[in-house]
C-alpha cells in the first residue's frame, strides 16, 4: 500500500546505516547508502531521488552544509534530517538549512519509516475535498459530522481533528509523535502512553460498535487507517 | 541604616573618635592642671611677697596700721589682710576662724559673715601678734568653664567632621559591597555569567576582592562548562550504539516466534527506551542551562499550552479514575520557547499524575498580576516532605518511596531548567495535602 520511492541514505555508522537501508528495503523502496558527506553530496546530485535521509555529523562535509549546498543548487528535494545531538536548536538549524523533517537518534525504524513515507508524499491538502472516506467510515469536513455504516459516530472536537488527521494519511503508518505533532501542536517527549489512551478513545466510538477495526495499530510505530 | 551603624568604615570612624577625643581630654586635663598649678604658685609667690613687705614695717602698731589702711580699699573676696594682736585686737577686712571643719574666713562687717569662696591663706607671727594674708582662688576657678569651653569648641567639630566623614565613606563603600553580594547571589541562583562591574572611585582593597571575586567567577564558569559539555559529550557519544541496540532489537522482534523469547525482546526493548529517554533528558538538560536557546524564543499562548496539555492528558489520568483540570484566563503570552514550556507543563502533570493514587484530583493553574505570571501545577496526593523539596530537583535525585515508580529522576530538574532559562523561578509548596509546584514568571 506504501508508494515505493527511491530513497539515498547517507550515515556514517555503518551499523545504522546498514539497518536502515536494509529495513526501507524489506518495505520495497529501492535504497542508496552513502558512509561520507562528500559521496553523499554527489550521489544526491545525480540520482532523482524521492527522499533524503542524512546524517546531521558527517565526514568530509556535515549534514548541514550538504543540504544547504542542495538547496543553493536549486534541488527541493525532502531531506529528513538524523541527529543524535537532540535539540530544539539543532533542530532549528537544520530546518533553517533546508530540512524538511527531522528525526533525533536513538530513533525506532516504525518512525522513520513513517517520517519518510510522509515526507515522500507530503499530505496534499486539496482544497475542493470536503469528504474523507475509509471503507464505510465518511467524515464531513463541511458539516463535521462522522458516519460509519450509516450511523452517526458522536466526536469530541478533538477525536474529530485526529480522525481527520489518520484518514488524509489513509494507508501511511503516524507514529505517536507525529500525531501529536499534527493534531495538538505540541512536540515534547511524554513519558506516559498519552497518544494511546486517544486513539483507545476514538476506536470506542469508531470501531468498538462495527465489526471490521479501521484503526490499526503498527507495532513498533503508530497508527494507520488502511483504505 | 542599622546595616549602615554596623559597617565597618563607620566603626572605624567611630574608634577614631573615641580615640582622639580620649587623647584631646586627656592632654586638655593636662594642661589644665598645669595652669592651676602654676597659677596657685603664682598666688603663694604674691603671699609671700605681701608677708614680706608687712615684715618690713618696725613695731605691731605700725603693722596694724599698714593693715588698716591697705584693707580699706580692698574687697575681701579678693584678698583678706587679717591682722590679730597681743591683746586680740583685730584689723584688717576679715578674721581667721578655726573649728571642726577646718579655717573659715569671717568677714568684719556687720553680721559677721562667713566669707564663701576658696583662699590660699599664709600666715606669721609678727611683733607678739598673728597677721593673715588670704588670696580668693576664684581666679583659679575661672578657668574651669574656659577649659570646658576649649574642650568643647576643639573637640565637637571634629567629631562631627569625623562622623560624618565616615558614614560618606560607609555609604560609599556599603553600594560597593552591594555591588559584590549582588554578583555572588547572582552566582549562587546559577547565573554563572554574573560578574562584579567595579568602578574607577572603588577603594583598591574592594577592587581587589572584586577582580578575586571575577577571576574565581571565571574559573568557576569554564570548570562547570566543561564538566557540562563532558556529561553531554558522554550522553551523545553513547547515543550512536543506544542506537545501534535499539535497531538491532526491532530486527529481532521481527524475527523471533511470539512467546518467551519475544516478551524477552519487547522487555529489552522497553530498557533500551528507558535509556535513550534518560540521555534525551540529559542532552535536553544540558542545552536548557547552556541558555543559547534565550535567541530562539516567541511569544507562546501559556494559557492555550496549559489547556491543550491538561486535554492531552485527560484521557491517561481518567484511566486510573485521576483528573486534569485547568483553570485560569484565556490568553496568557511569556516570551519563550513553546516546545520546552510544553515538555515543562507535561513534566508537572505526569510527576502530579505519577505520584497520586486513584481518584486524585490534579490542576493545573494560571494566575496573572501585573508584576508576575505564575502557573501551578497543585495535585492532592501524599506529597513531599519540606526538608526534601532543596533536593528533589537534583539531577537523578528520587525520593525514597518513589523507587518503584518510573520515571528518571530528571523531570523536576528539568522543569527548573527550562524555569529558569526563561527567567522564572520554581517554588514548591506544601498544598495540605498533596504538592503545589509554582513557575514564576516576571513581567
Amino acid at each position: 500500500m506504501l508508494d515505493l520511492m527511491k530513497l539515498l541514505v547517507i550515515e556514517d555508522d555503518a551499523t545504522t546505516g546498514t539497518y536502515i537501508a536494509r529495513g526501507l528495503r524489506e518495505e520495497g523502496h529501492v535504497v542508496d547508502l552513502m558512509a561520507d558527506g562528500r559521496a553523499g553530496l554527489l550521489a544526491a546530485t545525480n540520482g532523482g531521488y524521492d527522499v533524503l535521509i542524512v546524517d546531521r555529523m558527517l565526514p568530509h562535509v556535515d549534514g548541514l552544509t550538504l543540504v544547504k549546498t542542495l538547496r543553493g543548487a536549486g534541488s527541493t528535494t525532502p531531506v529528513l534530517f538524523l541527529t543524535a545531538m537532540g535539540s530544539v536548536e539543532d533542530r532549528i538549524g537544520g530546518l533553517n538549512a533546508g530540512g524538511d523533517d527531522y528525526l533525533l537518534k536513538p530513533f525506532a525504524f516504525g518512525e522513520l519509516s513513517a517520517r519518510v513515507a510522509a515526507l515522500g508524499r507530503r499530505p496534499q491538502v486539496l482544497e475542493q475535498e470536503t469528504e474523507l472516506q475509509a471503507g464505510d467510515l465518511n467524515l464531513d469536513l463541511l458539516t463535521r459530522k462522522v458516519t460509519r455504516d450509516g450511523q452517526e459516530l458522536d466526536l469530541l472536537p478533538r477525536e474529530f481533528s485526529l480522525l481527520e488527521f489518520l484518514l488524509r494519511r489513509k494507508g501511511r503508518v503516524q507514529t505517536r509523535t507525529m500525531l501529536l505533532e499534527g493534531v495538538w501542536d505540541l512536540s515534547f517527549d511524554p513519558m506516559t502512553n498519552v497518544v494511546e489512551t486517544h486513539i483507545s478513545r476514538l476506536r470506542a466510538k469508531v470501531d468498538k460498535p462495527f465489526p471490521t477495526e479501521l484503526i490499526k495499530t503498527v507495532r513498533g510505530a503508530g497508527y494507520r487507517i488502511d483504505g | 541604616m542599622k546595616r549602615l551603624w554596623r559597617s565597618m568604615p563607620l566603626r572605624l570612624a567611630l574608634m577614631l573618635v573615641v580615640l582622639f577625643g580620649t587623647v584631646s581630654l586627656l592632654s586638655l586635663a593636662a594642661s589644665y592642671a598645669f595652669t592651676r598649678a602654676a597659677f596657685e604658685q603664682s598666688i603663694r609667690d604674691d603671699l609671700a611677697q605681701d608677708l614680706a613687705g608687712f615684715r618690713a614695717a618696725p613695731s605691731a602698731r605700725a603693722v596694724a596700721t599698714l593693715v588698716q589702711a591697705e584693707s580699706e580699699g580692698t574687697d575681701p573676696d579678693r584678698l583678706v589682710l587679717s591682722y590679730v594682736t597681743r591683746t586680740d585686737q583685730i584689723f584688717g577686712n576679715g578674721a581667721v576662724g578655726r573649728d571642726d571643719e577646718g579655717f573659715h574666713i569671717i568677714s568684719l562687717e556687720e553680721g559677721r559673715a562667713e566669707l564663701k569662696g576658696e583662699y590660699l591663706a599664709l600666715s606669721a607671727r609678727l611683733y607678739g601678734g598673728r597677721l593673715t594674708i588670704a588670696r580668693s582662688r576664684a581666679e583659679i576657678e575661672a578657668l574651669q568653664p574656659v577649659f570646658l569651653n576649649i574642650l568643647w569648641i576643639s573637640l565637637l567639630p571634629t567629631v562631627l567632621i569625623a562622623l560624618s566623614g565616615g558614614l560618606i565613606l560607609a555609604r560609599r563603600s556599603q553600594r560597593h559591597v552591594e555591588v559584590i553580594r549582588g554578583a555572588l547571589e547572582r552566582m549562587t541562583g546559577g547565573d554563572l555569567g554574573a560578574r562584579v562591574v567595579t568602578g574607577r572611585r572603588w577603594s583598591d582593597d574592594l577592587l581587589r576582592i572584586g577582580t578575586t571575586v571575577n577571576g574565581m567567577a571565571g574559573a568557576q564558569e569554564r570548570s562547570v562548562m566543561a564538566l557540562r559539555q563532558v556529561s553531554s559529550d558522554i550522553a551523545h557519544d553513547l547515543k550512536t550504539p543506544v542506537q545501534r541496540v535499539s535497531l538491532r532489537l526491532e530486527a529481532l522482534a521481527d524475527v523471533v516466534e511470539d512467546g518467551q523469547a519475544a516478551e524477552l525482546v519487547a522487555q529489552t526493548r522497553d530498557e533500551v527506551d528507558e535509556i535513550s529517554a534518560v540521555f534525551q533528558s540529559l542532552l535536553q538538560l544540558a542545552q536548557v542551562e547552556n541558555g543559547a536557546l534565550k535567541k530562539q524564543f516567541a511569544s507562546v499562548d501559556l494559557s492555550l499550552l496549559c489547556q491543550t496539555m491538561v486535554e492531552v492528558y485527560e484521557p491517561t489520568a481518567s484511566q486510573d479514575n485521576q483528573t486534569v483540570m485547568f483553570a485560569g484566563p484565556d490568553e496568557v503570552i511569556v516570551q519563550g520557547e513553546k516546545n520546552l514550556l510544553g515538555q515543562l507543563v507535561a513534566n508537572l502533570i505526569e510527576n502530579a499524575l505519577r505520584h497520586t493514587d486513584e481518584g486524585a484530583q490534579i490542576s493545573v493553574a494560571i494566575a496573572q498580576t501585573p508584576s508576575e505570571i505564575t502557573l501551578s501545577v497543585t495535585d492532592d496526593g501524599p506529597g513531599i516532605p519540606e526538608s526534601e523539596f532543596d533536593r528533589v530537583t537534583q539531577r537523578l535525585y528520587r525520593l525514597d518511596r518513589s523507587r518503584n515508580t518510573p520515571g528518571n529522576g530528571l523531570g523536576l530538574s528539568l522543569v527548573d531548567g527550562v524555569a529558569r532559562l526563561h527567567g522564572a523561578e520554581m517554588v514548591l509548596e506544601n498544598a495540605d495535602p498533596g504538592l503545589r509546584v509554582i513557575i514564576r514568571f516576571a513581567t
